[in-house]
């Protein structure tokens, strides 16, 4: 029995380094925020509003993974819980083959986050100042710091405004500095939480192409990619989970959600996110 | 095609040797940072040493209306009431500027997302708030000294022979105590975003029950009890002591006890409690609310 427990535990743990990430049955509820009546008369009363609800999630290593679904979809939300931001209330996800909540340190080796909030940056610092301070905070040390901020400026093409103060950069510039930021460990995983949002159609193509072709292709990386542009989508993963009302409502490759491309990917994507989520399973709501 | 090299070696290195470097390049990059930051707003920068030009005035020409030796409980400081009132206002400056700055930096950085973008990286909490703290830190030592400085040189405060061992441990401890508070400060703050409660009771009664401005004896009895459970007493103290009337050590070491004390108890316990809001404000999903 005991070599037949082992044996079952070697094997998922073996599977687990398999995947770059692997998401279990995660679900999370986030607090309400309470008005003053209800503060005062039911001051323990716990609500919430849920995010995510059981999700289930694989990504092989070297994958562009998309994941699509509408405003308030829980898309931010699993970023976040993937990134060590947020915590689930329930579930398990694994980083590699590292739980999250257990083993912290171990998973930031694996992850870059490019946020979506461009305000993440010191506004009143060069993108030069801004990257060398979080490469000294991801210890990468002074004799490597030059050549690797180099290196990732070179990359994400910002050789012209890496001395400029970060407040003069476009919405554009933000977001590559923002990709070049997580780039500075070379992750394996790279996390991007809708990064064309509000380009113009060329920066955004830029953004894309360099995290497919670049990141994915060259660099083998693998991306997860949080967006909720179906062409974008479309286009460049290599699968695509739609999320809605917090839960996974389809999963795999274009052709596989289109029926081999029988019917368009708009027509799936409408329907699953029409599709009525059960009751949540934890408190509120 | 530009490729990403590896940091491999750094890992390797980072089990033994070079532990001590990557801290020490961690905290000057929060230094760096923050100088940066603060010296880009070049008039405030400036503002703040003139304000102290003129708050070292205004106590100068109040203590003209007290002449030296005229009060008894200004007898163990050498009875001289502006340069009492000068140790006092310098360093108390420094329990301002952690009790208000961290939680003022904590809010900012939740504010604009930068705290995000720190936590995600691979640099400890207590790291992150030391080296938030670093800048601020020597900032108050600088103007502290120019504070003193300003006292001996324009208003011709007295100093005769300074007990520098006293002077610097009461220093240091003192700079633990306040950054305990800071920390504690910035739990709330890190929870509930506003209306931090430790940064306006504990710095008024400080200011008022912590012998700043006036000599705790001063006090009545039913209220004295207070000033003895405040660190700002303890560090006053052994400061005057040590600056204005050159006591020996073993007369400052009561207060560098005392201080030990209150470092001992509120450092890990304010550590421990940042780790418990961050812990919260994960859980809740809050760490950039605002």
């Amino acid at each position: 029995m005991a070599v037949l427990e082992a044996g079952v535990f070697g094997y998922e743990k073996a599977d687990r380094k398999m995947n770059a990430i692997e998401v279990k049955n995660v679900t999370k509820v986030y607090p309400a925020i309470k008005g003053y009546k209800e503060l005062l008369l039911h001051p323990f009363q716990r609500k919430g509003t849920t995010a995510l609800r059981g999700v289930d999630l694989e990504v092989r290593p070297g994958q562009c993974f998309c994941l699509m679904g509408p405003n308030g979809a829980g898309k931010t939300t699993l970023i976040k819980i993937l990134s060590t931001l947020v915590l689930p209330d329930e579930g398990k996800a694994f980083i590699k083959g590292h739980d999250l909540e257990k083993e912290t340190d171990e998973v930031k080796k694996h992850i870059g986050f490019a946020l979506a909030e461009e305000r993440s940056f010191y506004w009143r610092l060069t993108g030069l100042q801004n990257l060398d301070f979080f490469a000294a905070l991801n210890n990468i040390p002074l004799s490597k710091r030059r050549k690797k901020i180099q290196e990732v400026i070179d990359l994400v093409g910002l050789e012209k405004a890496a001395g400029r103060r970060f407040n003069t950069y476009s919405t554009g510039m933000r977001q590559m500095m923002a990709i070049a930021r997580a780039l500075l460990t070379d992750p394996d995983i790279l996390f991007v939480d809708e990064p064309t949002r509000s380009l113009d159609p060329v920066a955004a193509q830029n953004i894309r192409t360099f995290l497919r072709k670049e990141m994915v292709e060259n660099h083998g990386k693998t991306v997860f990619w949080a967006t909720h542009d179906l062409s974008e989508a479309a286009e460049f993963a290599h699968t695509i989970a739609i999320i809605a009302e917090g839960q996974i409502k389809a999963e795999g490759s274009v052709r596989s959600l289109t029926g081999q491309g029988s019917f368009p990917l708009k027509e799936v994507y409408e329907k699953a996110v029409k599709e009525p989520a059960p009751e949540s399973k934890a408190f509120g709501n | 095609m530009k490729r990403l090299s590896k940091n491999r070696p750094l890992r390797a290195k980072l089990l033994g040797i070079d532990v001590m470097s990557v801290l020490m390049q961690k905290l000057f990059a929060f230094l760096k940072r923050d100088f940066l930051e603060e010296a880009s707003y070049k008039y405030s920068f400036i503002a703040s040493f003139f304000g102290i030009f003129l708050s070292s005035a205004t106590f100068f020409f109040i203590s003209k209306l007290i002449s030296p030796n005229s009060s008894s409980v200004l007898a163990p400081y050498g009875g001289d009431y502006f340069s009492f009132v000068i140790i006092g206002i310098a360093f108390s400056g420094l329990l301002a500027i952690f009790q208000e700055r961290l939680p003022a930096i904590i809010r900012q950085a939740q504010v604009t997302g930068t705290l995000e973008a720190i936590l995600v990286s691979r640099t400890s909490i207590p790291v992150i708030l030391f080296g938030s703290s670093l800048y601020y830190f020597l900032y108050s030592i600088a103007s502290t000294v120019f504070h003193l400085i300003l006292a001996v040189v324009v208003f011709g405060m007295q100093v005769e022979k300074i007990n520098w061992l006293g002077a610097v441990l009461t220093f240091l401890l003192t700079a633990l105590c306040f950054l305990s508070i800071g920390i504690l400060s910035a739990c709330f703050i890190l929870v509930y975003k506003k209306g931090n409660p430790f940064s306006w009771i504990y710095g008024s009664v400080s200011g008022l029950l912590g012998g700043v401005f006036f000599p705790i004896k001063v006090l009545p009895v039913w209220i004295k009890w207070i000033s003895y459970i405040l660190p700002i007493t303890y560090s006053l103290e052994g400061l005057r002591k040590s600056i204005i009337v050159t006591s020996p050590f073993s007369e400052i070491l009561p207060n560098i006890i005392a201080l030990s004390v209150f470092a001992v108890v509120f450092f890990p316990l304010s550590i421990y409690l940042f780790r418990l809001a961050l812990k919260k404000a994960k859980k809740d999903g809050t760490l950039t609310h605002y």
